[in-house]
């Protein structure tokens, strides 16, 4: 059994189902979402468009992504996250070799 | 730099609301629109004094600075209640199509804020076109230049600054600006013949051609 706290999980990718205002548009969240620590990438694709919302679907990619920040962004632009699509996590420290 | 960062900071932000809430739209429309009734306001206290016989700049400042501050209150407040009420409507239905609170978001922020400019640019118009109007007289009171020069200075002003307007609209719209900018000029000059044919001058003068006619 390795010591509790040898090895960290860390989150690399979220792909995201969210509903959001036509404003801030998807160029604008994306280059908020790409601005965090820890965020490597984001893909963007619109899935329908309603009218007064959209529907987005977010894939956010990095070494190491803090989800509940990754939410505050999302909130802070008035949207929010339907589901969450996938999920990849990647294990660091003495397991992981 | 701290500070002009933040100068930066708050702009690119204060563009970030007008954006979202598509807000430059209204407040274009606000300021063309009050800006042209300070203008024509001043040019019926400037042109009505006048032609009363009044050859006092002080009693032209005192009508037309109350005149300006009355504006720019009205304009204010009116415009910051209604737009409120409007931006408030507006979030509720976008909350009803989000079915989720979206207070403390960027569209919570954004319409607060965005009440208080629009009120801002439909305060400030009205009172600074009116102000323009005022400006010969205030030089005259100081004994610069006389009353009559004052009063086509005045004028002047008001035409210029309703060309400007025009101009701006044509300049929106993408049409002549030139002609836009006359089209203005002309609302500036029937209003300013209906207050002298209104006055005692112009009634005086109106019988006389009549008699003269018949």
């Amino acid at each position: 059994m390795p010591k509790p706290g040898t090895n960290v999980v860390r989150v690399t990718k979220v792909v995201l189902d969210v509903l959001k205002p036509h404003q801030p548009t998807i160029l604008e969240l994306s280059k908020l979402l790409g601005e965090l620590a820890g965020v490597r990438s984001v893909h963007t694709v619109l899935r329908e468009v309603d009218a007064d919302t959209e529907t987005v679907v977010l894939s956010i990619e990095g070494p190491a992504l803090d989800y509940n920040v990754v939410l505050d962004v999302i909130r802070g632009c008035s949207a929010s996250v339907h589901s969450v699509d996938e999920v990849s996590v990647e294990k660091t420290g003495e397991e992981a070799g | 730099m701290a500070l002009w960062d933040m100068i930066m900071a708050r702009i690119g932000q204060f563009r970030r609301y007008v954006r979202i809430t598509e807000a430059d739209e209204i407040a274009r429309r606000y300021f063309v629109m009050n800006a042209f009734d300070g203008s024509l306001t001043m040019l019926g206290i400037v042109l009505g004094t006048s032609l009363l016989r009044m050859r006092e700049p002080r009693v032209v400042i005192g009508a037309g600075v109350g005149a300006s501050l009355a504006m720019g209150m009205s304009g204010f407040f009116g415009t910051y209640l209604t737009e409120r009420a409007e931006r408030t409507r507006e979030l509720k239905k976008l909350e009803r199509a989000m079915v989720t609170q979206l207070d403390e978001t960027v569209w919570d922020t954004a319409s607060s804020f965005v009440s208080v400019w629009a009120a801002f640019v439909d305060g400030m118009s009205p009172a600074l076109t009116a102000f323009i109007a005022v400006i010969p007289f205030i030089i005259s009171h100081l004994g610069l230049i006389g009353f009559e020069t004052a009063l086509a200075g005045s004028v002047a002003l008001v035409f210029a600054t309703l060309i400007f307007l025009g101009a701006y609209l044509g300049h929106m719209s993408q049409e002549n600006i030139p002609i836009n900018g006359m089209r203005m000029l002309l609302v500036g000059i029937l209003t300013a013949a209906i207050i002298w044919l209104l006055s005692e001058k112009g009634v005086e003068t109106a019988a006389a051609l009549l008699a003269f006619n018949a």
